[in-house]
C-alpha cells in the first residue's frame, strides 16, 4: 500500500524514444491503466516503474523515497506478466509460496497466507497442479495471487489478460477490480485494450508515441476526449470535419450552415476542427424535421447493420448535411446506435435522418498527420 | 504424450523419426524396414560377435574370462579411474557450462556467437593436437607446469564435451523463457543465486541431465588423450590387454558397454521422476 510518483520518466532505446517526460502521481489504493497503442511507452514506463528497465532521465518515488537506483528486487514490488511466467517446475502452491520464502518467512505463517491467496483466487482445486496442468485462467489467477502474496507496496499489470479468451478475460478482469479493492492495492495496469481500461481504472492514462495524451477518469475521458488522439482510440467515435465559424459565439460552421458546437470557444477562428459525436448519442428523427442552430441534422443510407446486443449499429453510407444539396457526399460513414428491438424500422437501403442534440458533441481540433497515422495504425480499431 | 518427451532434446530426434515413419499409409514403406534392418545387424552383428568371443572357449559356454576380466586388479582399477575422470569432467563441465550459457542468454546476447564459435572448436582440433596444445601451455616446458596432475587431464575432456554440453544446455535454455522467469523471480524478491538454482536450474533439468549423459559416455570411451597423457584408463586397458587376454578384453568391452547401458537408463528414470514429467503423468 503505498503512492507511487513517476517525475520527468525519460528513456531512449538507441535513437528510438520510448517515453518522454512522464509525469504521474498514483494515490494509495488507486488502480491507474497505462493505455495505448503498441509502442507507445506504456510497457516500457511499466519496466522502469518495476525496476527492469533504467531510465535516461527521471526519478520513481514510493512512499516519499526513491528507489530508481534499487534492483527489481528490492523494490517490494509485485509484477504479473504477459504470458503469466508461472515457474514451470513448481506447483501453483509452491509459485504463491516462492516470494515467502525468499523473504524467509516461517513455514507456518507461509502456510496461512498461502491458503488465504488461493482461496481468494478460487485457486484450492488445483493447489497441486504444474502451470501446463492449468487454463490459461487458473495460470493468470496464480501469477495474481503470487505477485500479491508478498503483499506489494505497488501492483503491476502488464497486459495481464491479452492471453486469455474473451470470456474469461472479463471474468478475471471483474476479479482483478474486486480482489484490487478489498486489499487497496495500489496498482498500475497496462493494457492497449480501451474497453478493458475503462470499465476497471480509477483513471486512464492515455499513451501515445512514448508522451500522456491525457490522464482523467474513465467517465471524463469517454464522454470529453481532449485530444483527437484520445478520441480516436477510446470506444465508437463520428468524427466529422468543420470549421470553426465564431470562436466567440461558439460556432462552426459546414455545408453553409453554422450550429453550436463545445469546444469551439477554445479553438481560433477558421480553424479546421473535428466534431466528435457517439453513436449513441445521435436521435433519428423524421426526415421533415428541420435543422437548426441548436441540432444540426445529417442524412444518409443504411449500408450495414450490425447487432451489439441491447443496440444494434446502423452504418449510414452517402452522408451529408440536413441542408446540403444532392450530391454532396462529404462523410463516408456515419455510425448510429439505435435501440435493437427499433431497428426494423431502418432496413438497409432506407434512407435515415439523426441530429446530433444539444451538448452531445464536442469540438476538438482536426488531428495532424502524424496522430493519423497512429490512431490508424493502432490494433483491434473500434472507430468508426 | 509419453515419457520420453521428458528425457529430453537428446530423445527427440529418435521418436520423431519412429512417429513420422508410422503416420502415412498405415505401412511404413520397405525401403524403411530395410534400413532399419540393415542398421540393427550392423549395430548388433559386433556385438553378438563380442559376446559369442566372451563367453565362449570356442566350443562351450562359458563365464569364466569375465570373470577373470572383472577380478582383474587392474581391469576394476582403470574402471574406476575413468569413471572417476568421467564424474569430475561432467561436474566441472556442467558447473562452469550451465551459468555462463545462462548469463550470455540473459545478460550478454552478443557474445553468443563468440561462445558458439569456441564450443564448436573441439569437433574441429583432432584429439592429439588437443594434447600436444595442451603439453606445449602446461608441459615440462610450458608455462604453467601441470605434468601428472589429473587436472590437466579434467581439462583437456573438459574441452573435448565443451560441444555437446553447452549445445544441450543451451537449447534447453531456449526453450524456456529465462529473461521472464528471471524477471518473475527477480520482482518476487529473489536474488540471481537463488534466482538460477531454484527457478532456472530446474526448468532446465532434462538439459542439464543429457549434457551430463553425454559427457560422461564419451568420457568413458576416450582413448587418445587419456593414452597420450599416460593414464591407464578403461579403453587404454582394453588396448593394452587385448593382445593378450582377447576374451577378457571382450567380456570387458560388454561390461563397458552395460555401464553406458545403465546409465542411459538411470537418466531415463531420473527425468521420468522430473516435475515436467511427473505432470504429464498426473494429467493423464
Amino acid at each position: 500500500m503505498a503512492r507511487l510518483e513517476l517525475h520527468g520518466i525519460s528513456k531512449r532505446f538507441g535513437d528510438q524514444v520510448a517515453v518522454a517526460g512522464f509525469d504521474l502521481s498514483v494515490e494509495d489504493g488507486e488502480l491507474v491503466t497505462f493505455l495505448g497503442p503498441s509502442g507507445c511507452g506504456k510497457t516500457t514506463t511499466l519496466r522502469i516503474t518495476a525496476g527492469f528497465e533504467t531510465p535516461d532521465t527521471g526519478s520513481v518515488v514510493v512512499d516519499g523515497s526513491e528507489v530508481t537506483g534499487l534492483p527489481p528486487n528490492r523494490r517490494g514490488m509485485g509484477m504479473v506478466f504477459q504470458g503469466y511466467a508461472l515457474f514451470p517446475n513448481m506447483t501453483a502452491r509452491d509459485n504463491v509460496e516462492f516470494g515467502l520464502a525468499v523473504r524467509r518467512r516461517p513455514p507456518a505463517e507461509r502456510r496461512r497466507r498461502v491458503d488465504e491467496l488461493l482461496g481468494l483466487f478460487h485457486l484450492e482445486h488445483v493447489a497441486g497442479h504444474y502451470p501446463h496442468q492449468m487454463s490459461g485462467g487458473q495460470q493468470q489467477r496464480v501469477a495474481l495471487a503470487r505477485a500479491i502474496a508478498v503483499e506489494p507496496s505497488v501492483l503491476l499489470l502488464d497486459e495481464p489478460l491479452s492471453a486469455v479468451d474473451a470470456k474469461v478475460r472479463e471474468e478475471l478482469r471483474t476479479e482483478i477490480r474486486r480482489m484490487q479493492g478489498q486489499l487497496g492495492i495500489t496498482t498500475i495496469l497496462v493494457t492497449h485494450d480501451q474497453a478493458e481500461a475503462l470499465s476497471i481504472s480509477d483513471r486512464v492514462v492515455v499513451m501515445n508515441s512514448g508522451v500522456i495524451e491525457e490522464v482523467g477518469t474513465p467517465a471524463r475521458i469517454y464522454a470529453e476526449p481532449r485530444s483527437a488522439f484520445t478520441a480516436g482510440f477510446i470506444g465508437a467515435m463520428n468524427e466529422l470535419p468543420v470549421r470553426v465559424a465564431s470562436r466567440r459565439e461558439g460556432l462552426v460552421e459546414r455545408a453553409g450552415r453554422r450550429f453550436a458546437a463545445p469546444g469551439a470557444t477554445e479553438l481560433p477562428d477558421g480553424a479546421a476542427a473535428l466534431l466528435l459525436v457517439r453513436p449513441e448519442s445521435l436521435e433519428p428523427i423524421e426526415a421533415a424535421a428541420a435543422a437548426s442552430e441548436e441540432r444540426p441534422v445529417l442524412r444518409g443510407r443504411v449500408d450495414v447493420q450490425t447487432f451489439l446486443g441491447a443496440t444494434m449499429r446502423l452504418f449510414l453510407g452517402g452522408v451529408v448535411w440536413g441542408a446540403a444539396a444532392e450530391g454532396d457526399h462529404e462523410i463516408e460513414q456515419l455510425a448510429v446506435d439505435v435501440p435493437s428491438s427499433a431497428a426494423g424500422r431502418w432496413p438497409v437501403g432506407t434512407e435515415l435522418s439523426v441530429a446530433i442534440p444539444v451538448g452531445s458533441s464536442r469540438v476538438i481540433a482536426a488531428r495532424t498527420a502524424a496522430e493519423a497515422a497512429a490512431v490508424t495504425r493502432r490494433p483491434g480499431s473500434a472507430r468508426t | 504424450m509419453t515419457g520420453s518427451r521428458a528425457a529430453g532434446a537428446f530423445w527427440s530426434a529418435e521418436t520423431s523419426g519412429t512417429a513420422r515413419a508410422g503416420r502415412g499409409s498405415g505401412r511404413p514403406p520397405a525401403w524403411s524396414l530395410a534400413v532399419l534392418v540393415v542398421s540393427i545387424v550392423y549395430f548388433f552383428l559386433p556385438l553378438l560377435g563380442t559376446a559369442a568371443f566372451a563367453f565362449s572357449t570356442g566350443k562351450v559356454f562359458t563365464l569364466e574370462y569375465l570373470a577373470q576380466g572383472l577380478t582383474d586388479p587392474d581391469a576394476l582399477g582403470s574402471i574406476l579411474l575413468s569413471a572417476g575422470f568421467a564424474v569430475s569432467t561432467t561436474v566441472v563441465a556442467v558447473v562452469l557450462v550451465a551459468p555462463s550459457a545462462y548469463l550470455v542468454e540473459l545478460r550478454l546476447p552478443g557474445l553468443r556467437p563468440v561462445l558458439d564459435f569456441v564450443t564448436i572448436l573441439p569437433f574441429v582440433i583432432p584429439p592429439i593436437i588437443l594434447t600436444l596444445g595442451l603439453e606445449e601451455v602446461y608441459g615440462i616446458r610450458g608455462i604453467f607446469n601441470l605434468v601428472g596432475s589429473p587436472v590437466l587431464l579434467v581439462g583437456g575432456y573438459f574441452a573435448l564435451t565443451l560441444p555437446f554440453v553447452y549445445r544441450a544446455i543451451d537449447n534447453a535454455l531456449r526453450a524456456v523463457d529465462v529473461r521472464t522467469l528471471t524477471e518473475a523471480a527477480e520482482s518476487l524478491g529473489s536474488g540471481p543465486f537463488r534466482t538460477f538454482l531454484r527457478v532456472i536450474v530446474p526448468s532446465i533439468s532434462t538439459g542439464i541431465l543429457s549434457a551430463a549423459l553425454l559427457a560422461f559416455t564419451t568420457i568413458m570411451g576416450e582413448f587418445t588423450l587419456a593414452s597420450l597423457m599416460g593414464y591407464a584408463t578403461f579403453p587404454v586397458m582394453l588396448n593394452n590387454t587385448y593382445a593378450s587376454a582377447s576374451r577378457e578384453a571382450a567380456s570387458l568391452v560388454l561390461v563397458s558397454f552395460m555401464i553406458t547401458w545403465l546409465s542411459v537408463l538411470a537418466l531415463a528414470l531420473v527425468a521420468r521422476r522430473s516435475p515436467t514429467a511427473r505432470q504429464v503423468a498426473t494429467a493423464r
